[in-house]
């Protein structure tokens, strides 16, 4: 490989080293400036066409668009001189000629670019006396609506769907100012990624038809999470307001999912503020259940499960540190971990490379598998009569129910109760995945943690922490006050966990030892 | 006549690439790439080193055929060069000379720009509005034998001022010429 | 279709020689005029030494820009392995400017001997001819005479029996005036919108196709024969005897209020004064002139007083206040309306905008719409402020310049006829309109 020259230059009076061929823009980025600009996006092609990041460069006789410019060794460049700020002002009151005034109904507003650069340098008041241009709002299929009137022609959608999504839908339509964004008839976006189009549009002209209405951007918690709902592991955000998570929107991660998120992961966020969940500890009296004390509850399961080979269905969606509890349970008793993965089409984005709608659709098959769980599609079979089975927040089938009924006892460790179960020992609430913290490993063997995005409902406590109360009950020595505690347990008992930990995870993520491979057969 | 107006759409009868109509009265497409003009269409190929490059003569084949392009020719010239239809709608919105809905026999089209505008381009326009009963630009007539629309710069200057009726070019049109000039039409 | 009017004395005939010949159309008839012996010429030259003689002659580039020739050649590399590609760019739209239909329509050959000669000389093996689709007649010409030239091997895989390949092919647009910018004629030419391009990369490296790429303007590749046949101290001595930089004849396209429009061909240094007054015929009867706009629309538009001094070649009309661009010659006359033909100009950009830049696709339309309230007596002395100020945020700071030449009117406009915008705003009418009118 060759070797790329340095580039030295200054920008905004600081000093700037970077590879040559970079733009202004990013080196700027790399010494603290923002440009402000619209249509320039890091996951896409350069375009160009907003204007807004031009800056002054010394010795130069125009002004340069900072996207589409690379630096070149000694410039000298001014991001927030007299110039260049009248430059962006004048951008900036263009756009806001035929821009209506629908902030108090728009979606956007408070996470609007143009909100925000409008109010930091823009002109206090329009002097535009001229009838606006009107054209009526589109439905564009799928979950995406088009306001032509807010729109800003930045392109970012247009490039999006033709050079990453390769599924050119979408066209600037007209000339001049009568252009706006069209489709064909009876050709709808519906791709599987197509929702991305809704984040990467700077203003409200893009939305989302599921969440139109639903919240202000300034009500919102953020979270930083993982997407739970396949193997690829994109990173997310999770956004809640009063406890209830309204939004799933793509966190940027270079090595897993570039800047996207695929429609399934980002509509599909209902079933964590499900209202069918287990609130309270439950211990058996005769062929009812009752709610009981933590304590009783605790009890009960460890007299269940004490003498009897346990077998351990746990859902691949569970963390490594739940998975590593569990799998700890199996091993006590001498018993079986196993677990069934639901699958689906794989939808790839082909702009990015290894990114796809993975068609195992839970997060941890992976974390399963090291850690020693079997994934079979009859994972209740073989119970045996005298056995135990701990049923760890899976699903159960016809099937499946059969098989468990044969079981001398069952604990359920979990968000729901499943419907049809015998014998029933002790049923014991959990955290879904957005009220805990913790880790999955992905497809490629990353692995990469989540945090807490909600409050678990009622006397419903972290997966790992009851899960090493369970042990604790069951004779185990456990001292875990916290999710990196039992991480840092299991990176010390597995080899490709070794050297890992929270800390050096942090927000991005690290490969387990030997990930070069794709994990399993999966591909 | 031709004062302050809307910045209008390029095309005859816009406000058109919303939704517009099928291809006509409910009959099925024909398509144009087959025989002659596929043969010639290939022909075409062989000059540029991309299909897409035979789009814009591609889309000249189907008005030449047709008198315009509807959504279906789209669709097709999309198939038989490799591209998304949503893409040649693309094309064929940004180029005025692209018809996206049937227009008057004789679409006749108007220099109204500066160097004929000063030699009383507006009063040519008044004329053809008058003579041929339009009444209003970019309106079919009645009988469906006229469209009148003003377009940009023909590049006739010297010759105030031109006017296209389909793709026939006629210079030096005055006031007085016109009722002789529309006579001639069919 | 119209013919040429005859010659003025005082005109110096290359360009136009045959115009108003039929018998110069045909390939034949071309052939008797001297057509194709500069082609041959050529084919037995290296590129290199016809590049050297294109650059020796400092024939520069006649559709506006005015950059010179040789040196636009020079910087395709020889040898690097990828296909070259010589566009011609017969766009021609803009206003006032119609002399390549002619070279076109009367001397077909002329262009494609032309085309060749400079396919050749920048290692291309393929030239397209791109000629807006309106152009009915010469669209027609230009395919009959490629066909001839085919046919009679003058151009095609193996030209004039050198064993060379040069195609020449006729593109057709449909309607766009952008895509007479460069870049936005490869991308319809590629089949796209016709979208100017950012720079770099440059034609030169990465244009049509991805590949190195040339586009000059029909009068500029039709001068090229006529270099190679009579040498470049003949093309260098047609200029002012102290202004070394503009050499060559033009043709200039004379429209508007005046005796006798059409396209005149003259040496560079030509004294504007007696082109208007003496070839040109001078004003309408009973008429003034009151304005002119030499180079197309987008040049700034010239008092009478400027243009009278001024001198026809591309550093006297940058002196005088204005520029040569493509010699689009619009005359306006004292019975005529600056602000009503400045708003006609401003909404002629708005229509063309290819609506990429912020600048271009919001401003243009905004100066318009301000323009005709202004026409129509509703305009305000703030509205002049805003104009200028639009004005500027529209210049330097766009892809390409259509922004900058929508600006360009209005400024000068309001600079050099404030007096008329003032009548309009204070009058609240438009002062040229009859009475009678709506």
């Amino acid at each position: 490989m060759a070797d790329v020259k340095t580039i030295n230059l200054t920008i905004e009076g600081r000093p700037v080293a970077v590879a040559e061929g970079t733009s202004l823009l990013e080196a700027a980025r790399t010494a603290g400036v923002l440009i402000p600009h619209y249509c320039y996006h890091p996951g896409l092609p350069v375009a160009g066409v907003c204007r807004m990041c031009l800056v002054e460069v010394e010795k130069a006789p125009k002004l340069a668009p900072a996207c589409a410019t690379s630096v070149a060794e000694g410039q000298v460049v001014h991001v927030h001189s007299e110039k260049a700020r009248e430059a962006r002002k004048g951008v900036l009151e263009m756009l806001l000629i035929n821009h209506p005034l629908d902030c108090p109904i728009c979606d956007q507003a408070g996470e609007c670019e143009l909100q925000d650069y409008t109010f930091q340098e823009g002109r206090k008041d329009s002097r535009y006396q001229e009838p606006k241009r009107f054209n009526p709002v589109e439905d564009f299929g799928g979950d995406i609506m088009y306001v032509p009137n807010r729109c800003i022609l930045c392109t970012r959608c247009v490039r999006f769907m033709d050079d990453v999504a390769e599924d050119p839908v979408l066209n600037v339509s007209e000339r001049g100012d009568r252009a706006y964004i069209g489709k064909f008839e009876g050709k709808d976006l519906t791709h599987p990624w197509s929702g991305n189009v809704v984040d990467l549009c700077p203003v409200g002209a893009l939305l989302s038809k599921d969440f139109l209405n639903k919240a202000r951007a300034w009500e919102l918690d953020r979270t930083a999470s993982i997407c739970p709902n396949c193997t690829q592991g994109c990173n997310a955000i999770i956004e809640t307001r009063d406890n209830v998570v309204v939004r799933m929107r793509p966190r940027a991660n270079a090595e897993v999912n570039s800047h996207f998120l695929c429609d399934t992961g980002r509509l599909d966020y209902r079933w964590m503020n499900g209202q069918n969940r287990l609130e309270l500890p439950q211990v058996a009296r005769g062929t009812a259940l009752l709610d009981a004390d933590w304590d009783v509850a605790l009890g009960a399961a460890a007299a269940a499960i004490r003498g009897k080979r346990a077998l351990v269905v746990a859902s691949p969606m569970l963390s490594n540190e739940a998975l590593h509890l569990a799998s700890r349970l199996v091993r006590i008793t001498q018993g079986k971990g196993t677990f069934r993965v639901a699958r689906g089409p794989e939808a790839p984005l082909p702009g990015v490379k290894d990114l796809a709608l993975r068609a195992e659709r839970a997060a941890n098959v992976v974390g399963a598998e090291m850690l020693g769980f079997t994934k079979t599609d009859t994972p209740f079979a073989g119970v045996g009569a005298g056995d135990a089975v701990v049923i760890v927040d899976h699903a159960l089938t016809d099937a499946d129910l059969a098989a468990v009924n044969q079981a001398a006892a069952v604990v359920v460790v979990g968000t729901t109760l499943p419907v049809g179960l015998k014998n029933v020992a002790a049923v014991l609430p959990i955290a879904n995945f957005s009220e805990e913290e913790g880790t999955f490993t992905n497809i490629r063997g990353r692995v990469q943690r989540f945090l807490q995005a909600k409050a678990a409902p009622g006397l419903a406590r972290p997966s790992w922490y009851v899960l090493a109360d369970l042990l604790g009950s069951l004779g185990e020595a456990t001292s875990y006050f916290v999710p990196s505690d039992v991480f840092a347990a299991l990176a010390a008992s597995h080899a490709e966990f070794a050297g890992l930990s929270y800390d050096s995870i942090g927000l991005r993520g690290l490969p387990v030892l030997g990930a070069a491979q794709p994990a399993g057969g999966v591909t | 006549m031709a004062t302050s107006r809307e910045m209008g759409g390029l095309h005859a009868e816009s406000h058109a690439s919303h939704g517009s109509a099928g291809h006509g009265h409910g009959e099925p497409y024909e398509p144009v790439f087959v025989g002659a003009r596929r043969k010639e269409l290939d022909e075409l190929l062989t000059r540029y080193p991309t299909k897409m490059a035979a789009l814009l003569p591609a889309l000249w084949m189907v008005q030449e055929d047709r008198g315009w392009v509807s959504e279906a020719a789209m669709a097709e010239v999309g198939e038989v060069l490799s591209l998304t239809p949503a893409y040649v709608k693309g094309v064929v919105t940004f180029y005025t000379m692209y018809h996206q809905h049937p227009v008057g026999k004789h679409f006749i089209q108007v220099c109204t720009t500066s160097p004929c505008n000063v030699c009383g381009a507006e009063d040519v326009v008044n004329a053809f509005l008058k003579h041929t009963k339009c009444g209003e630009l970019g309106v079919t007539s009645e009988d469906g034998r006229f469209t009148v629309i003003e377009v940009e710069c023909l590049g006739a200057c010297g010759f105030a001022t031109p006017v296209m009726i389909n793709s026939e070019f006629v210079e030096s049109v005055t006031p007085e010429s016109v009722p002789d000039l529309l006579s001639k039409l069919t | 279709m119209g013919y040429p009017h005859t010659p003025h004395a005082r005109e110096t005939v290359v360009l136009s020689k045959y115009f108003g010949d039929r018998d110069a159309i045909g390939l034949d008839g071309w052939r008797k005029r001297g057509g194709y012996v500069a082609l041959e010429k050529a084919l037995g030259m290296t590129p290199a030494e016809i590049v050297g003689v294109v650059k020796e002659s400092g024939l520069r580039g006649r559709g506006g820009a005015g950059f010179p020739t040789g040196m636009k050649w020079s910087f395709m590399k020889p040898g690097d392995g990828k296909p070259h590609y010589l566009c011609c760019n017969a766009d021609e739209s803009e206003p006032g400017t119609f002399k390549d239909r002619e070279i076109m329509r009367w001397t077909p050959h002329a262009l494609i001997e032309g085309c060749a000669i400079g396919a050749y000389a920048i290692g291309a093996e393929t030239a397209y001819i791109y000629i807006r689709g309106e152009f009915t007649e010469p669209l027609a010409r230009m395919e009959a005479a490629v066909r001839e030239a085919r046919a009679a091997g003058v151009i095609g895989p193996n030209a004039m029996g050198t064993g060379k390949r040069v195609d020449v092919w006729v593109h057709k647009g449909a309607g766009a005036y952008i895509c007479g910018e460069e870049t936005a004629l490869m991308n319809s030419l590629e089949g796209r919108r016709g979208n100017p391009r950012i720079k770099p990369p440059f034609p030169a490296v990465a244009g049509v196709f991805g590949q190195p790429t040339t586009i000059n303007n029909v009068e500029t590749l039709a001068a090229v024969p006529h270099i190679l046949n009579n040498g470049a101290d003949w093309y260098k001595k047609l200029a002012r005897p102290d202004n070394p930089k503009s050499t060559g004849t033009k043709l200039w396209s004379v429209c508007g209020n005046i005796a006798k429009p059409g396209n005149y061909e003259v040496v560079m240094g030509f004294p504007f004064k007696d082109f208007l007054y003496d070839l040109c015929g001078g004003p309408l009867p009973g008429r003034k002139f009151k304005a002119v706009i030499p180079g197309g629309s987008s040049v700034p538009i010239m008092t009478m007083a400027e243009a009278e001094a001024a001198v026809m070649d591309y550093e006297g009309m940058v002196e005088k206040g204005s520029m040569l661009g493509s010699a689009g010659c619009i005359v306006i006359d004292d019975a005529q309306c600056m602000v009503k033909q400045i708003g006609r100009l401003a909404r002629f950009y708005a229509h063309e905008s290819c609506a990429q830049c912020t600048q271009c696709r919001e401003g243009t339309a905004w100066t318009t719409k301000i323009m005709e309230r202004i026409e129509a007596g509703d305009g305000t002395l703030a509205d002049l402020d805003t104009l200028l100020e639009i004005g500027d945020n529209m210049t330097g700071k766009t892809i390409c310049v259509l922004s900058d030449s929508c600006a360009v009117p209005v400024v000068s406009g309001i600079q050099k006829w404030r007096h008329e915008f003032e009548a309009h705003i204070t009058g609240k009418r438009c002062p040229f309109k009859h009475a009678a009118a709506a």
